[in-house]
């Protein structure tokens, strides 16, 4: 106790700064947001606007910068910070993605970024819903319901309006489940829509055609109420798509039920589409 | 003073009595009772909790600890929940836990550049006691942490490590750092992947918790470094270990991404962008490590090849296995050795590392001569016959650094070295021979690898690699496939290793128990089991 006492008379309480760095100063740095304007659509699958964020040091030094993003209502942004280490002259990059909820108006609003007093406003542009009337996709961008969804792909893959199985990894869904059927893949309607004809698109590039990688058998199904009603059926299916049509019924879901794969492993769609006729 | 056993039993007393106030549930409480000080209220943006992320020590010298926590009211929102105005933390240390002996006081600044982290380099310390530390901002008080400082330069007290490394936080929980709390030990190492770079599902796994979106990508940026190290230190049980031991930590692949070499990105990004990212992910670490200024990132670049004395007893050389090593061969995968794996010219410390290193161990004065390192050294075959494949991430893809560095410690007449090595996710211990293909050439060392604590969840004691190494490498004496941690005991006579393993961390109350207990003797290289 005596030796501590001596210590605490004889040494200053030592206080060591938590960093012995000079200021950044950041009005050296560059903002940017490409594209502009970034153009979205209020529907929960449809791909959301994609905004690249950038920061240049125009610097003599290498500085670490942290930008705040926000952004007006009714605006939903994937990210609200970027920092990084910022090396001279060099751009550093990072996504930003914005989506808006369903109902949302067209019109035009800003993100704002801000590092230090530095800001760089970004517009983004709110398209309208595309129409769903005779001969469009019912389920363009409305939101997909899946038994389940693998880590690596989206549950929107399905219904995002990419029908290109080259981009199967941006833009396609699977199941978690390998190995294990049925899978289900399908929307719920926000309102009941009248279906007579849907496509389903499995995947089916150069590389994993449909006769190895995609679904052989399928029921195709709609939802009126609690019951459900089988509206078609494929079985040893090979090929990328399908179509199914009957008499037009006035639907709350939409709904493939997968069976099996050819693969027997997992249920891919790259799209499926439902008309009115 | 006090004899080396009797020194002991005190620590252990100390170390109930702190317990007893500061357990794992404890350390989540996050305000403290000081008179006038407690907030009352509901939470709000102002008076939300800071402390999210606890407390911890590291690097202790004879005199002297630094003790860390970070400002955190939303650990997992932007910037912490924290605006961009720096916060007064005031920081006391004391010789009890009531903090009635309060040897030393002062201020620090947790500032937004450095994400309102805290790290206070505390002078003036008494060798080879325990002190409580902790913090107070805005009125709140940290939980209280528990560190003890280096043994004085001519002591040779016994002293206890625990070594860890490898926590996936989908993949388990923490139980074995329960463990590790609960058990006294003077220092934890930590060798490696604190985090995974990968992206975190939106019920983390096996954990089965809600954790944002935001967390489900593979992160790049500074923002997303920190973020995911605050999703890993709000775990109690890691709260709780580095509330009860100072830790002495460096980082292997996954801090920054997984099997980078270099300046080399294994995901192929070009050298430029993979540097920003390495300065992201260095910068990231220093700001949640209780590290001192010396180990801060200099942009892609950061020094946490060190040393630390503690008395006689252990010389520490911590190493950084990743930062100066050449490529590895092939994709670091298990492979046969060939001419860029043998190859005299690669490296997988660098020249300069490499020669600190072995001038470091020929100055040393202490029984034990330790070095804390990332990836196995031991050759690891495991293929059944004569022909060879071997962990290429690890120094068998670097045959000639591990010579190097094996010949030097024999010509330097290194006695007792011992090498702590972390990232298989699997226990070996081994004894470390200057030509691994020839029984009878000379022991120089010991090998232990510490299993992981979460990573590979539950495991199992034996598997087919395990049996392939201990079939085919008589160096190695021990392996085990189970999560746990090294608990380590060490005085002038002994080095004692238990292998402590969890029966399972894919669900809660898991059972830690010691699988193994080997020991070197002193002056007698070789591993023996007890």
């Amino acid at each position: 106790m005596k030796r501590v006492i001596a210590l605490l008379g004889a040494v200053p309480l030592l206080v060591v700064p938590a960093v012995a760095h000079s200021n950044v100063k950041h009005h050296d740095i560059e903002l940017s947001a490409t594209p502009q304007p970034v153009e979205v659509v209020p529907l929960p699958c449809f791909p959301s606007g994609r905004l690249t964020l950038g920061m240049t040091n125009a610097g003599r030094k290498p500085v670490v910068a942290d930008m705040r993003v926000s952004g007006e209502d009714p605006l939903v942004l994937s990210r609200r910070q970027l920092s990084s280490y910022l090396p001279v002259e060099q751009l550093v990059t990072a996504p930003l993605d914005v989506t808006v909820p369903r109902g949302t108006a067209p019109g035009s609003f800003t993100v704002d970024l801000a590092v230090g007093r530095e800001t760089h406003k970004a517009s983004v542009v709110v398209k309208p819903v595309p129409p769903k009337g005779p001969g469009d996709n019912l389920l363009l961008g409305e939101q997909a319901v899946a038994s389940s969804t693998h880590g690596n792909m989206k549950l929107c893959g399905g219904v995002d309006g990419n029908t290109d199985s080259e981009q199967w990894g941006a833009s396609g869904w699977h199941d978690a489940t390998k190995g294990v059927f049925p899978d289900t893949y399908g929307v719920d309607f926000t309102a009941p829509a009248t279906v007579g004809r849907i496509t389903l698109q499995t995947l089916d590039s150069a590389r994993y055609p449909a006769a190895a990688m995609g679904v052989r058998d399928v029921d195709v199904r709609v939802r009126t109420g609690d019951t459900w009603t089988t509206v078609g059926q494929i079985r040893g299916n090979v090929q990328g798509l399908r179509e199914v049509t009957f008499a037009p019924v006035a639907a709350d879901s939409v709904q493939v039920v997968v069976l099996d794969s050819n693969d027997h492993g997992y249920s891919r769609i790259i799209e499926l589409e439902a008309f009115s006729n | 003073m006090l004899s080396a056993a009797r020194g002991l039993a005190a620590a252990t007393a100390t170390r109930r009595s702190f317990l007893s106030a500061t357990g794992a549930a404890a350390a989540l409480a996050l305000t403290g009772t000081l008179p006038g000080l407690v907030p009352t209220g509901a939470p709000t943006p102002t008076n939300r909790p800071l402390f999210t992320l606890g407390v911890a020590s590291g690097d202790p010298l004879p005199d002297a600890v630094v003790i860390w926590t970070r400002l955190a009211p939303g650990p997992l929102e932007p910037f912490g929940g924290l605006d961009d105005r720096p916060i007064d933390v005031d920081w006391e240390v004391a010789e009890d836990e009531s903090f009635g002996r309060v040897v030393r006081r002062g201020k620090a600044t947790a500032r937004p550049e450095y994400a309102h982290s805290v790290h206070v380099d505390v002078r003036g310390l008494r060798s080879w006691r325990h002190y409580f530390y902790r913090f107070r901002a805005r009125g709140q008080i940290s939980p209280t942490g528990r560190t003890r400082t280096a043994p004085a330069p001519h002591d040779l007290p016994a002293m206890t490590l625990a070594v860890a490394s490898c926590q996936a936080f989908y993949d388990g929980f923490y139980t074995a750092y329960q463990d590790v709390a609960r058990r006294d030990h003077d220092v934890v190492l930590f060798l490696g992947d604190y985090i995974y770079e990968v992206g975190v599902g939106p019920t983390a796994g096996i954990r089965n918790q809600p954790v944002p979106i935001d967390f489900a990508g593979e992160i790049f940026t500074l923002d997303e470094y920190r973020a995911r190290y605050a999703l890993h230190k709000t775990d109690p049980d890691l709260q709780a270990a580095h509330a009860a031991s100072a830790w002495v930590v460096t980082l292997d692949d996954h801090e920054v991404e997984g099997n980078w070499s270099g300046d080399i990105s294994e995901d192929g990004l070009p050298e430029p962008e993979f540097l920003v990212r390495r300065a992201n992910g260095f910068r990231a670490y220093w700001e949640h490590m209780p590290l001192r200024l010396d180990q801060s990132a200099d942009g892609p670049s950061i020094r946490l090849h060190r040393h630390l004395r503690f008395g006689r007893t252990a010389d520490l050389s911590v190493l950084d296995t990743r930062q100066f090593r050449d490529d590895q061969p092939g994709d670091g995968g298990w492979l046969p050795p060939d001419q860029v794996s043998q190859d005299p010219a690669r490296t997988i410390t660098g020249a300069e590392q490499e020669h600190w290193l072995l001038d470091t161990l020929r100055r040393s004065p202490s029984r034990w001569n330790v070095v804390a390192q990332q990836v196995a050294m031991a050759q690891l075959d495991r293929k059944t016959g004569p022909d060879l494949e071997l962990p290429m991430d690890t120094w068998n893809g670097y045959a000639a650094s591990r010579d190097r560095v094996l010949h030097g410690v024999r010509d330097r007449g290194v006695d007792n070295f011992v090498v702590l090595t972390g990232d298989l996710h699997r226990s070996v211990a081994a004894d470390l021979r200057l030509d691994f293909s020839d029984p009878s050439a000379p022991v120089v060392g010991s090998e232990f690898v510490t299993t992981s604590i979460s990573s590979g969840k539950d495991g199992v004691d034996v598997d087919a690699t395990g049996r392939a190494l201990l079939a085919e490498n008589p160096h190695v004496k021990y392996q085990n496939v189970q999560r746990g941690y090294l608990s380590c005991r060490l005085d002038a006579d002994r080095w004692t290793s238990q292998f402590r393993v969890v029966d399972k961390v894919t669900t809660r109350g898991g059972t830690p128990s010691t699988r193994a207990s080997l020991v070197v003797e002193n002056g007698r290289p070789g591993i023996h089991q007890v």
